[in-house]
């Protein structure tokens, strides 16, 4: 197949429609002269609110694009940037929504947990602004991707920035170290940078090796023209083909921190700052999460409809395979963890097999809406994990002793005596996470069940009901702690942005519990799987 | 002709994940993240002048890696030299105070 590529210059157009990603990357480069400039005993709180401003503006664009194309036409057609690299179209468009929900929420917690003169103020304080941006802004970019080269560039551009966010010390960590004089002190942030660098870098690797086959098989790196190519080849070069997604699959695995590839988020999300760990399980495993799911559907996809023993229908069951090995492994892991980062760590581990159960189920008939259970599951799932981190760091706060990453499950104890109201709104977080009604998680997990149900997946259903259940006792430990103990010492101080974010995600967790269709609908009326989701050559 | 370079390659990969599992220096580990970055270009090349369906697509991708293989050898060198201050020793089965 002989295809030209001319070199497509961009227009102004296209910046605009592209506004959501340049928004945050041009404000990036403005911060970090202006962080320069400052003189140093300016407040850096001002890049927060700066960052938190540009996140906002573009998730206006973003809804500005929505609304722009809903009033122009009645099919809302994708559009094709830069000879198709990027896709501008609905899937990716709700995706970014979620993510700069998240990033928003979790930059306006920070500049809560992480003010001057607080235990958590970074030492970097500036830094960690702007570098939320650039990480925001590779996740945007994962979502909306038509081509491997663009897939790989968003995903290091979250990776980079998330790499030194986690390395990020507070000025306390600085203090001791300076204050000691052995040799060996708390190096936990730049430890956990390591590990995730490490761990980043082979799962980079393991996805451009499977990328470079899938090139090489197919002579394209456009997603679509991937996948069209694969049906021609795919009986001729089986085992390269497996090899290929075995590779990506186990990449991504550990980008979304599912089991068995998982290894490295507790460390990482204990050691990292509070809130860049919510970022890492909630942004990280969402961008990844979107990204496979165009990937398998326009790759995958074409392929499984063939009639036969077809290689689709093997790569959707180790996806699932997978998923429940993570959500089994997640969970009973989190049995035994009494480090509060930890076992929210091993909960995004359960989470995250959830969340590619989608991914793993083919379109069959009946059931073809998967990208809207994936949708409405990562949504459930940003507001009650970044809700639950910013409770834990609002409860380390109360005691000067501690950091964060040293909160264990008992520092909850009582916690209803203390702080009645952000107990009241664990409690919500923590429902929602086990999966119990009144809450987003609940519909979030019965949309997938009933997902897999449909598809007569049926072990899948019966090992997501079982991890489910065990998890009720680790998510209960949480409930115990804070109303059947009383130890009503240590007064507990909520920040008031801290609070502001605590509440906005148990207001949406709620919201998503009793009005789920409404986000639902939403999804489903702007989104369509020919013209939002498969990436095709025009 | 090409698939001795894909031999290669496997075999590069193979070293280097090897590598990142077992060796105890972080240098080393860094490096051998590199080297499974490296048979990763070496097969999008060979893929770009021998492969089914020849093009400079692969080239370009291989520039792509590159260029963010060095952004991410940068960090992580530089986050090494963060914990080697902290700690004062480079060998990766020393940094465990996060599993305590």
């Amino acid at each position: 197949m002989a295809y030209e590529r001319t070199l497509q210059s961009m227009t102004w157009a296209d910046a605009g429609h592209m506004a959501p990603e340049l928004i945050l990357i041009a404000m990036m480069a403005l911060l970090i002269i202006v962080d320069l400039v400052l003189p140093r005993r300016i407040d850096r709180s001002i890049i927060g609110w700066l960052s938190l401003a540009s996140l906002i503006g573009s998730f206006v664009s973003v809804v500005w694009h929505i609304q722009d194309q809903a009033d122009q036409s009645q099919e809302s057609i994708a559009l094709g940037l830069l000879n198709d690299n990027y896709r501008i179209d609905d899937f990716g468009a709700m995706f970014k929504l979620l993510l700069l929900t998240a990033a928003a929420l979790i930059a306006l917690w920070s500049l809560g947990s992480m003010k001057r003169g607080t235990r958590g103020q970074l030492d970097h304080q500036g830094e960690y602004y702007y570098l939320l941006l650039p990480a925001t802004a590779g996740a945007m970019l994962m979502t909306s991707t038509g081509d491997l080269i663009t897939l790989y560039t968003g995903l290091e551009l979250l990776s980079i920035s998330t790499y030194v966010l986690v390395g990020l010390r507070t000025k306390r960590d600085v203090a001791l170290q300076a204050a000691s004089s052995e040799e060996k002190v708390s190096a936990k942030p730049a430890e956990a940078a390591f590990k995730y660098v490490v761990t980043g870098g082979i799962s980079s690797a393991f996805i451009l090796f499977g990328m470079s086959y899938l090139y090489g098989l197919t002579g394209s790196t456009h997603v679509g023209e991937i996948g069209s190519m694969l049906t021609q080849t795919v009986d001729s070069f089986r085992g390269l083909i497996y090899m290929a997604f075995f590779f990506m699959i186990a990449g991504f695995g550990i980008k979304i921190a599912a089991a068995p590839f998982h290894a490295w988020a507790p460390d990482v999300y204990e050691g990292a700052p509070t809130p860049v760990s919510a970022f890492l399980a909630v942004i990280s495993k969402a961008a990844a999460a979107a990204a496979l799911f165009r990937l398998f559907y326009n790759l995958v996809f074409p392929e499984s409809l063939s009639n036969g023993n077809t290689i689709g229908h093997d790569l959707f069951r180790a996806v699932l395979a997978v998923a429940a090995c993570a959500m089994l492994v997640g969970t009973l892991s989190a049995l035994r963890q009494h480090n509060m980062k930890r076992l929210l760590a091993l909960s995004g581990v359960a989470n995250a097999g959830y969340l590619i159960v989608p991914i793993g189920l083919s379109f069959y008939g009946a059931h073809s809406n998967n990208a809207a259970e994936l949708f409405f599951y990562a949504a459930a799932y940003l507001f009650m994990n970044i809700g639950a981190f910013a409770v834990l760091s609002i409860v380390a706060g109360a005691r000067d002793s501690e950091s964060d990453d040293s909160v264990q499950l008992r520092t909850f104890e009582g916690l209803y005596h203390r702080a009645p109201w952000t107990a009241s709104a664990m409690i919500i977080f923590v429902l929602s996470l086990a999966g119990l009604p009144i809450s987003g998680g609940f519909f979030g997990k019965l949309f997938i069940m009933m997902g897999a149900a449909s598809t007569h997946a049926y072990w899948l259903v019966a090992i997501m009901a079982g991890s489910s259940v065990i998890s009720y006792y680790v998510y209960f430990g949480i409930v115990r702690q804070m109303f059947m103990r009383s130890s009503g010492d240590v007064s507990v101080h909520v920040p008031a942005a801290s609070g502001t974010v605590v509440w906005l995600c148990a207001a949406a967790t709620l919201v998503l519990g009793v009005y789920p269709n409404g986000l639902l609908h939403w999804f489903e009326h702007v989104f369509s799987v020919v013209n939002d989701l498969l990436v095709l050559r025009r | 002709m090409l698939a001795s370079y894909l031999t290669m390659a496997a075999i590069l990969f193979c070293i280097g994940l090897y590598g990142a599992f077992v060796k105890r220096n972080a240098v080393v580990v860094l490096l051998s993240i590199e080297l499974m970055l490296n048979a990763v270009n070496l097969n999008l090349v060979a893929f770009s002048k021998y492969g089914m369906i020849p093009s400079l697509t692969g080239q370009v991708f291989a520039l792509f890696t590159i260029a963010v293989a060095a952004a991410e050898a940068a960090v992580g060198v530089a986050v090494l030299i963060a914990l080697f201050r902290a700690r004062g020793t480079v060998k990766a089965d020393e940094f465990d105070e996060l599993r305590r």
